[in-house]
This record gives structure tokens, C-alpha cells and sequence, in this order.
């Protein structure tokens, strides 16, 4: 059985046959067509913020076209990728940690906002899901919301993220569990009024 | 395949169908690849500072160049001049004898008047050549 890297690897042949004759300029435009989403949804997930995500995803891709002579092919494609949008990523993190410790005001105007979200959110219960969604714990967060933006796809997730498939497998359960305790909480665990709601 | 690939039960299928809809995946923003386009072709620009100091060094080297090459002329023209000069002397005492023979004592006196007039036209001549002191009027 194929692994999940070897599976990434051969789908990226075609990229590093281009680097390997030098085509440089065309592999960079294959692997913008193939992966400009979903390095931006990566962000999206580990950032929170549709801004900041947008600004790293940026700068995620100008480092991998910077680089991209040096890619060895030790790694698939795909997870050199993600590895490098993820450094880019936890850099962002620590950025604004750094900042929000600095900036009171800048915390309070955010909370306000978050609340004033959460509530225009609530007024449905899909609001309401997303909200709870945001209250989980970032790991099983994180696996939840690309799981949905990946199409359902495991390995992918795995992938992005840098942890084994059984670790997203898990985490997709326990998100799962906690979201459906959360629901029978606030009464609103009928499976008929979702699946009708979602068609 | 496990539970979190395929939800089985119609809790599972319902929370499935839900969490589909409420996670849509983020779009990606419209201006985000011309975005990302200048992003590449300001990268793509050689380094400012870099190119800076480059064609300073190579200033530099065309001066020092110029400066090495000015030198050598001058020595060249000095060498010449004293070279000449020497030249000329000898051939002014070797010649002297066979003049006042020929042109009587005074012969040396009015060529030395001779060469001094020509040489001011010349030196005269480049002058006004350099400095153009009629362009002037």
C-alpha cells in the first residue's frame, strides 16, 4: 500500500521533472495553480484571520518560488510546502502574541468585536455551531476546519498540518464528540432539523 | 474506513452535513494572485544595495585605471622632453663648430634668436589652441 507521502510525490512528478531540466518559471506556475488554495486555507486555519492569512499565504509563496532551486526532493512537494507555510505561520503567531501583550486597547476592541460577531452569529444555529467550533481547543480545531476546506480529505489534512493520519483521525472524533455534547447541551441535537437545514 | 472519514449513524451524517455547510472553505481573495504577482517581480528585482555597491567597485576600478593610465603619459612626456632636450644639446655642440665655420661668430646667436621665436609660436600656438581666448569677443 501506497504511503501518504508516496501518493503526494507522484502527483507532483510532473513539478520536478520541470525543476530538474530548469524549467523553473513553468514549475512555479503549475505548483501556484495546484497549491495557491491550499496554502491559503492552511493559513486561514492556523490564523484565524482572513487578513493575516492572506498576508502569509503571500509571503508563504514568494519563500517557496525563492527557494524552489533548492528543493531537493528529499520530501514530496507537498509536505515542503506546508512546512514552510507552517513556519510562516507559528512566525506570525509569535508576532502577534508579542503584540497583543503590548497593545490593551488593541485586545479590548478585539473582544468587543469577537462578541458583537458571536452574537450576529447565534441568530442561527449554524452561528452557533461555527462559534462552538471556535471554542475548541486549537489542535482539534484546526483538523476540523481543514478536514471541511480539504474536502474531507484525512491525508491531506495530515499533510498540512505535519502529524500522522491516525493523530487527525483522532482529532476529528474527539471535535466531533465535544461539538455534539455542546449541542445536546443547548437542546439543539436533532439530526432531522440539520440535515434538513443543510440541503 | 474510520468514523471520521464516514459518519455512520444519523447523528453522525447530520453533524457531517452541518459542519460542511457551516466550514465552507475560505475563498480565495480576488486581488490575492496580482497581489502575489508584484510580491514575485519586486523579489525578482536585482538587490538595490547590491547593484549599488557593484557599480561603485567598478567606478572605483575605472578610476584608479584612468588615474594609472594619465601617469604613464606623463612620464612618457617628461622622459621626451628630457630626452629631447639632451638630443638637442648635442646636437647644438656638435653642430656648433661647423656653423661659426660656415656662418661666421655670430651664426650661433642669431640661430638661438631663431629657435627662441619659434619655439614662443609653437608654445603660443598650443596655448591659443587650449584656452581659445577669442571666442571671447
Amino acid at each position: 500500500m501506497q504511503t501518504a507521502v508516496a501518493r503526494a510525490a507522484n502527483e507532483d512528478r510532473d513539478i520536478a521533472e520541470l525543476l530538474r531540466t530548469g524549467e523553473r518559471d513553468r514549475a512555479f506556475t503549475e505548483l501556484l495553480q495546484r497549491y495557491e488554495g491550499k496554502v491559503f486555507r492552511l493559513c486561514c486555519a492556523l490564523l484565524r484571520d482572513s487578513a493575516q492569512a492572506q498576508d502569509a499565504a503571500q509571503e508563504s509563496l514568494v519563500r517557496i518560488w525563492k527557494a524552489l532551486d533548492s528543493f531537493d526532493g528529499r520530501a514530496s512537494l507537498s509536505t515542503w510546502i506546508y512546512a514552510i507555510t507552517r513556519n510562516r505561520c507559528l512566525t506570525a503567531l509569535e508576532r502577534r502574541r508579542v503584540q497583543e501583550s503590548l497593545s490593551d486597547s488593541e485586545v479590548e476592541a478585539e473582544v468587543e468585536s469577537l462578541a458583537a460577531r458571536a452574537s450576529e452569529d447565534s441568530q442561527d444555529h449554524f452561528g452557533e455551531l461555527r462559534e462552538l467550533v471556535g471554542l475548541l481547543p486549537e489542535r482539534l480545531r484546526r483538523s476540523l476546519q481543514l478536514f471541511y476546506f480539504e474536502e474531507r480529505s484525512v491525508r491531506e489534512v495530515a499533510e498540512m498540518l505535519g502529524v500522522p493520519e491516525g493523530s487527525v483521525k483522532t482529532n476529528l472524533f474527539r471535535a466531533r464528540a465535544a461539538l455534539t455534547e455542546q449541542l445536546r447541551r443547548r437542546g439543539i441535537d436533532d439530526p432531522t432539523y440539520w440535515l434538513e437545514q443543510s440541503l | 474506513m474510520s468514523d471520521a472519514d464516514r459518519p455512520e449513524s444519523e447523528w453522525n451524517r447530520a453533524l457531517d452535513a452541518a459542519l460542511k455547510r457551516a466550514l465552507a472553505p475560505p475563498a480565495l481573495p480576488s486581488q490575492f494572485r496580482a497581489r502575489l504577482q508584484s510580491a514575485l517581480a519586486r523579489e525578482g528585482e536585482p538587490n538595490l544595495s547590491g547593484a549599488r555597491a557593484r557599480l561603485e567597485r567598478e567606478q572605483r576600478e575605472r578610476l584608479a585605471e584612468l588615474e594609472a593610465g594619465y601617469l604613464r603619459l606623463r612620464r612618457r612626456t617628461l622622459g621626451n622632453l628630457v630626452g629631447g632636450a639632451f638630443a638637442a644639446g648635442v646636437a647644438v655642440a656638435l653642430a656648433m663648430p661647423w656653423v661659426r665655420e660656415s656662418f661666421g661668430d655670430d651664426a650661433p646667436l642669431a640661430l638661438s634668436g631663431v629657435g627662441t621665436v619659434v619655439g614662443l609660436a609653437i608654445g603660443i600656438a598650443f596655448w591659443a589652441r587650449r584656452n581659445r581666448p577669442f571666442d571671447i569677443l
